[in-house]
């Protein structure tokens, strides 16, 4: 096949899907941190790969269906995030003054990174650092020239579909409502009334269990080791500041071309170059946007 | 120089330091002179980057971009051009990237820049992998290199340099320009401080040192492979350090790397994980209980009456919403 066919054949756009997908449900629960509290959670892809192997040793030791154990991995991630925020973030939260938020942004990113790093090497400390995979939903099915995996295929669909729910929850629901409020503008939320510390809590849970669910995903596509987390946090950071604070479908766009970029740039390139797009997509991105999306915001107002 | 001896005790550890440091290639085995040179090199590291990142508030995740370029250049130079050459060099292109970044890099602040720095460092070290397996080197060894008593003193004066550099800075007037643009940098530059200048600068300055620092350290390993050269944790280190003793000045870093070198030298041979997950949970529990590090602890013993002022002063604006 020449280049060109390549490019055009369903196969890749397929994969890109598949990733795009899998970031977007990734970069969902960094925004809504992000959003409602200004927290740059650094450690979420570490509770990308938690999630990963935990659906490793349920389907390796007891024979349980990744698919099955979802839910189960999904709610352990919201216990975490829910335990995070009530041990730690809260506290922090309500006693910046406003000298100190600007510290504060700063400080929990470096509490953060020292969350991941100590999740990283403990991990790699109880389930050694080797890289861990599984087989299963192998079988290959063909649509038109497109042949896809069926983990593939299930891995799309979950991702999209709770990419979806949780678009049309935030869109919809009283609770999405506040939440917009509480990322547009949080003092002016807090003073018509919104349960702002009810929003922080329930962004927290939902964040790191939509990590989670992403993580069990993530185990059923390929390889992943105790360190593999990083690069989806990164990716997560991309989709953010390409597509902008609480707006999910935004979001999922934006995943959707990350997706597309990572994938088509490694297929006209080699495999080694991932990293570099990876990064190179994040600098890029950050250099065009310094201040994120706040300078977007501010320039709209 | 008041900054580096407030006190006699101040004055005692730094000439103690100074001293065993300078006499232990003369009276002890070459296992602890390596101790010594890492000591020495986490100073020297950790010194540079107080520079911008302490004095000016611009806390950067990725000072290992220079130190990895330091030594690259030092490995892909190695027998073509003399060696000191090639030292001052890998200072010079590690000032070089951070005054060709610089601009764009700097006007990105607080968290963001932390990323930023950070995503720049992995940019550079996945580049750098992939030029050096595209030209199918997987990894690099330098024959002849120096021994380790002309690697040690190098990095001796290294770390003097960082360290007069840091005190230098501190008490100029370039240094408390930076540190007005720390507390706030649209009021620093309204007062006709040149912030962008002032910030570019201290990135540069901060920069050269690392890049030599690798380039030394590059003779001591003689076995070159990128991911290790351009190791993120060398930066994390770095951070941890510098937050663990705290404070703007040149003392502050020199009490963390004493403290974390000592930790990394129980722990690093026979449980590097382990050791880790401590260097991760200093970070934290320094982050959460003690922003302030060591220094802040000291400080606060010892002026009683500038804590109370503090206690004392009336509550700033909360931020709103947390009830």
């Amino acid at each position: 096949m020449t280049v060109l066919e390549t490019l055009l054949s369903g196969q890749l756009l397929f994969a890109a899907l598949v990733t795009g997908s899998l970031y977007a449900l990734i970069a969902l629960g960094l925004n809504l941190v992000y959003g409602t509290m200004r927290l740059l959670n650094v450690a979420h892809g570490e509770v990308v790969m938690l999630g990963a192997y935990a659906a490793y040793w349920a389907f390796s030791a007891f024979g349980l269906s990744p698919l099955l154990v979802a839910p189960v991995v999904a709610a352990a991630g919201g216990l975490l995030g829910y335990a995070l925020y009530r041990g730690i973030f809260k506290g922090l939260l309500a006693d910046s003054s406003a000298a100190q938020v600007q510290r504060m942004e700063s400080n929990s990113l470096l509490l953060f990174f020292g969350l991941s790093i100590v999740v990283q090497n403990a991990t790699a400390l109880v389930f050694t650092p080797n890289n861990r995979a599984y087989n299963y939903l192998g079988t290959v099915y063909h649509w038109g020239s497109v042949s896809m995996t069926g983990n593939r295929l299930a891995a799309l669909c979950v991702a999209g579909t709770c990419c979806l729910l949780v678009a049309v929850f935030l869109g919809r629901s009283v609770f999405g409502l506040a939440t917009r409020a509480v990322i547009e503008r949080r003092e002016a939320a807090f003073i018509v009334g919104v349960n702002v510390d009810r929003v922080q809590w329930l962004s927290f849970v939902l964040g790191f269990a939509s990590a989670a669910l992403a993580g069990v995903l993530v185990s059923m596509l390929g390889q992943f080791s105790p360190f593999s987390g990083f690069p989806y946090t990164i990716a997560g950071f991309i989709v953010i500041i390409l597509g902008g604070l609480g707006n999910a479908m935004a979001g999922l766009l934006a995943a959707l071309l990350l997706g597309v970029i990572e994938t088509y740039g490694v297929a006209l390139t080699s495999a080694n170059m991932r990293s570099m797009l990876l990064y190179g997509a994040f600098v890029a991105a950050l250099l065009l946007f310094p201040n994120g999306v706040f300078a977007r915001r501010a320039a709209a107002r | 120089m008041r900054d580096l001896f407030p006190n006699r005790w101040w004055t005692v550890l730094w000439l103690s330091c100074l001293l065993l440091l300078a006499a232990l290639p003369f009276i002890a085995n070459d296992y602890v002179v390596g101790i010594g040179l890492s000591v020495l090199m986490w100073l020297a590291l950790t010194q540079s980057w107080c520079l911008l990142s302490k004095m000016a508030g611009y806390v950067s995740l990725g000072h290992v971009v220079f130190y990895g370029l330091g030594a690259y250049l030092v490995v892909i130079t190695w027998q073509q051009i003399p060696l000191p050459v090639a030292i001052v060099g890998a200072g010079a292109l590690a000032a070089l990237l951070a005054a060709l970044v610089g601009l764009p890099v700097l006007r990105v602040r607080g968290p963001y820049f932390v990323i930023l720095t950070f995503g720049l460092a992995e940019l550079v070290k996945y580049t750098i992998t992939w030029a050096e397996s595209a030209s199918g080197m997987a990894s690099r060894i330098l024959f002849g290199a120096p021994d380790l008593q002309v690697i040690y003193f190098s990095m001796f004066a290294l770390a003097v340099i960082a360290v007069v550099m840091l005190t230098w800075v501190g008490s100029s007037r370039f240094g408390h320009g930076l540190r007005s643009l720390r507390e706030n940098e649209e009021a620093a530059e309204t007062l006709g401080v040149p912030v962008v200048r002032y910030k570019l600068i201290a990135f540069v300055l901060g920069a050269a040192i690392p890049g030599m620092v690798g380039g030394v350290m590059a003779l001591r390993s003689t076995y070159f492979v990128v991911g290790q050269v351009f190791d993120p944790m060398i930066s994390v280190t770095v951070i941890a350090m510098a937050i663990l003793g705290g404070g703007d000045n040149a003392r502050g870093p020199l009490l963390g790397v004493l403290f974390l070198s000592l930790l990394s030298e129980l722990l690093w041979a026979n449980a590097p994980l382990l050791y880790m997950v401590i260097l991760g949970l200093v970070l934290i529990v320094f982050v959460l209980v003690l922003p302030q590090g060591i220094m802040g602890l000291l400080e606060r013993k010892k002026t009683p009456s500038a804590q109370m002022l503090k206690d004392a002063a009336p509550p700033s604006p909360t931020r709103g919403g947390a009830p």
